[in-house]
């Protein structure tokens, strides 16, 4: 039996966010919180994983106590607990104390097999955090994964790169990180929502981890931002078709009979 | 036994006021909403009255996410070039700060977070597929196969009951019973707010208009003031719509943002959210059966909600009667008895509170509403006499009997078809 984490987090819905003008940072007040696209996707990863090699999955965040909403979703898809490592300590951290303070709750939670995240956060676009694990943990890893295979101990796993695809054969204990779309992630079901629900979310905080604090939130964050920019739209002002123009269009789509 | 006393199909404030009421007296609550955050997909016009939400949520006026409370209220007409507005400005409103104007996607997550710490189960980001009938008794609800059951449950699904009509609970909407409302969110800086309504950092106004520039469309239109945006939207009969064919809500929101008295009003505003809902309005000729064996209707859903072309009023309804059916699921309970008959006191208890009591009273309103000369003639009529009363054009005065003549005739309005519709307009408002 797999033992199975998938590490995710809360992100503002990308459709909500606008750059202020004027202070140049990203203005979230419109913006509701949704599960990081891509870790939906290695969520389904690792409930495919279990529906044929058996295991049990636990899915983690660090976040505010809101983010337990997150939590609940993805074990309404067939999780099977969910831990909420929050603590006030932990604020701020960048990418470093993120994989630090996670591959340390892997570590508590007794380690795992296979630990499943999402190729990047749509906040930050980095995809530093799930490689950070691995290497934190001492564990293999695989980055831009699509589809997923066990095999007596060892992963067989595709990845995406530039223009092709690499199968490889890995070990375990390992961090496989899971791209935008590689699945189709089944829907959440009131049943099993209403068991997440009973079965609450476990909370963690660095009172049961006990992380040295110059290693964790801001404090252990080795990146300065050090100044934003917005980028003006390469396409400012696109000209409309003209009537003539769409007629030949039209004209070209009769002809190649992809409309009648 | 069942895995709920109750099941709540919607998290809007009626479904929500049942879910409070139901749980802080101790019944085992199960509230299912389709979106996540639970809520957020419900839309209103805007102006939330809140002397129900105080009887199961005492201290709503310093927890609720609130916009700004009602110290202005405006009712009028406009016509192609004219505004002709009453304007309500009270010291009273102001000591009772009961009318506020609210964000739904803010404030819904707010009740149903106060009903999951009334004790319910709120799962959000679940659209129940159906209901379950066992021996004509509704029994549960369906999802993804899974049924979940309860002794009763409280369809608060909207204006669009789906599971209340396929389960035969009630019949599919019909264009009259509902009208077309559309609303955009146009942010504008508080202190641009402030000066230009000439409002405090708190008060707000909220205006609500006669379209009479739109023909028979028989349209309406609100203007309301948030912390830092305007709500604004039109409300038109699905009626008036379909006959109309040609015009797209889409236009009159247009037409109704570009009227000279209201362009000036969200000049340098930018437009943040729209979206579209439908408002019931057919009065008691569109309430269904409210309860049977193991069910019960409220809000929306019931078609519960007022209006008499300018007062446009839901959200109270819907808090009342979520209030009613939470207050019968619990006598129900205490008996051990989900039966039809047993559940009848929520009819009862709507029969004797404001919610039926209105329907009943303005059960005609619809021949005003839908009278087309109140959105034609009528505010014409009224441009034209003012115009005559209040512009010095050089001409000798008219008493007023012989403006209104002059009007009549110019406008080729009978006086008796006039003198009709002000008797009935008198009798039925």
């Amino acid at each position: 039996m797999l033992k199975i984490a998938v590490m995710i987090k809360q992100v503002p819905d990308s459709q909500d966010i606008s750059i202020d003008p004027v202070t140049k940072t990203l203005n979230r007040s419109m913006a509701r919180n949704v599960v990081n696209p891509p870790d939906v996707n290695a969520t389904e990863a690792a409930i495919q994983l279990k529906d044929r090699y058996g295991g049990e999955i636990t899915v983690i965040t660090m976040g505010p106590p809101m983010a337990d909403t997150a939590l609940l979703q993805l074990m309404g898809m067939g999780a099977d607990n969910g831990v909420l490592v929050t603590d006030r300590v932990f604020a701020g951290a960048d990418t470093w104390p993120t994989g630090f303070t996670l591959a340390s709750v892997a570590d508590f939670l007794g380690g795992f097999d296979v630990i499943f995240c999402g190729e990047e956060t749509t906040d930050s676009s980095t995809g530093h955090v799930g490689p950070g694990i691995a290497e934190f943990l001492d564990y293999e890893q695989a980055t831009y994964v699509h589809k997923v295979e066990y095999e007596n101990g060892f992963l067989i796993v595709v990845r995406d790169i530039e223009g092709a695809e690499e199968t490889i054969k890995i070990g375990t204990p390992a961090v496989l990180t899971i791209t935008l779309n590689a699945n189709e992630p089944r829907n959440p079901t009131l049943k099993r929502k209403i068991d997440a629900y009973k079965k609450g979310i476990r909370l963690v905080t660095n009172k049961e981890l006990q992380l040295d604090p110059a290693c964790i939130g801001l404090k252990g964050s080795p990146t300065i931002v050090k100044d934003m920019k917005t980028v003006p739209d390469p396409i400012k002002n696109p000209s409309k078709p003209t009537i003539e123009e769409l007629d030949k269009v039209v004209s070209v789509l009769i002809e190649k009979g992809v409309v009648k | 036994m069942s895995d709920y006393d109750a099941i709540v199909v919607g998290a809007g404030n009626a479904g929500s006021a049942a879910a409070i009421t139901m749980a802080s007296k101790g019944l085992s609550v199960l509230l299912v909403d389709r979106s996540d955050p639970p809520g957020t997909k419900n839309l209103s016009g805007g102006v939330l009255w809140g002397n129900d939400l105080a009887k199961i949520l005492p201290k709503w006026q310093s927890e609720a996410p609130l916009e700004r409370f009602i110290q202005d209220k405006k009712i009028g007409f406009l016509t192609e070039k004219s505004s002709i507005i009453i304007d309500f400005k009270t010291k009273i409103f102001e000591e009772n700060k009961v009318g506020h104007t609210v964000l739904r996607s803010k404030f819904d997550p707010w009740l149903a977070k106060k009903a999951r710490e009334a004790g319910a189960t709120v799962i959000p980001g679940i659209t129940v597929e159906s209901l379950v009938k066992k021996d004509g008794k509704i029994i549960g609800v369906e999802e993804s196969g899974d049924v979940v059951t309860s002794n009763v449950v409280v369809l608060a699904e909207g204006i669009n009951p789906r599971l209340a009509i396929e389960a035969g609970l009630r019949p599919p909407l019909q264009d009259w019973e509902v009208s077309v409302g559309v609303k955009e969110i146009i942010k504008l800086s508080p202190q641009k707010i402030e000066d230009r309504f000439n409002l405090s950092s708190t008060s707000g106004l909220a205006s609500e208009y006669i379209m009479g520039n739109l023909g028979e469309l028989n349209a309406g239109a609100f203007f309301y003031t948030n912390k830092d945006s305007i709500s604004l939207g039109i409300v038109a009969p699905m009626e008036r719509l379909r006959e109309n064919g040609v015009t797209h809500t889409y236009d009159i929101i247009e037409q109704f943002k570009e009227h000279p008295s209201i362009a000036p009003l969200i000049d340098g505003g930018t437009v943040a959210e729209y979206g579209a809902h439908m408002i019931p309005e057919g009065g008691l000729e569109m309430v269904p059966q409210l309860f049977g064996d193991g069910y019960m209707i409220v809000g929306d859903s019931a078609g519960f909600g007022f209006s008499n072309g300018l007062v446009l009023q839901g959200m109270n309804y819907a808090f009342l009667s979520g209030i009613l059916a939470g207050e019968a699921a619990v006598e129900a309970k205490s008996r051990n008895d989900f039966s039809s008959s047993s559940l009848s006191t929520y009819k009862r208890k709507l029969d004797n509170s404001y919610v039926l009591k209105d329907l009943r009273t303005f059960k005609d309103i619809r021949k005003v509403t839908n009278n087309k000369s109140m959105y034609t003639t009528y505010p014409k009529m009224l441009e034209s006499i003012l115009l005559e009363m209040l512009w010095e054009r050089g001409q000798p005065k008219k008493k007023v009997r012989e403006i209104l003549g002059s009007c009549a005739a110019d406008l080729n309005v009978g006086k008796l078809k006039t003198a009709t519709d002000f008797y009935y307009m008198y009798r039925r408002m």
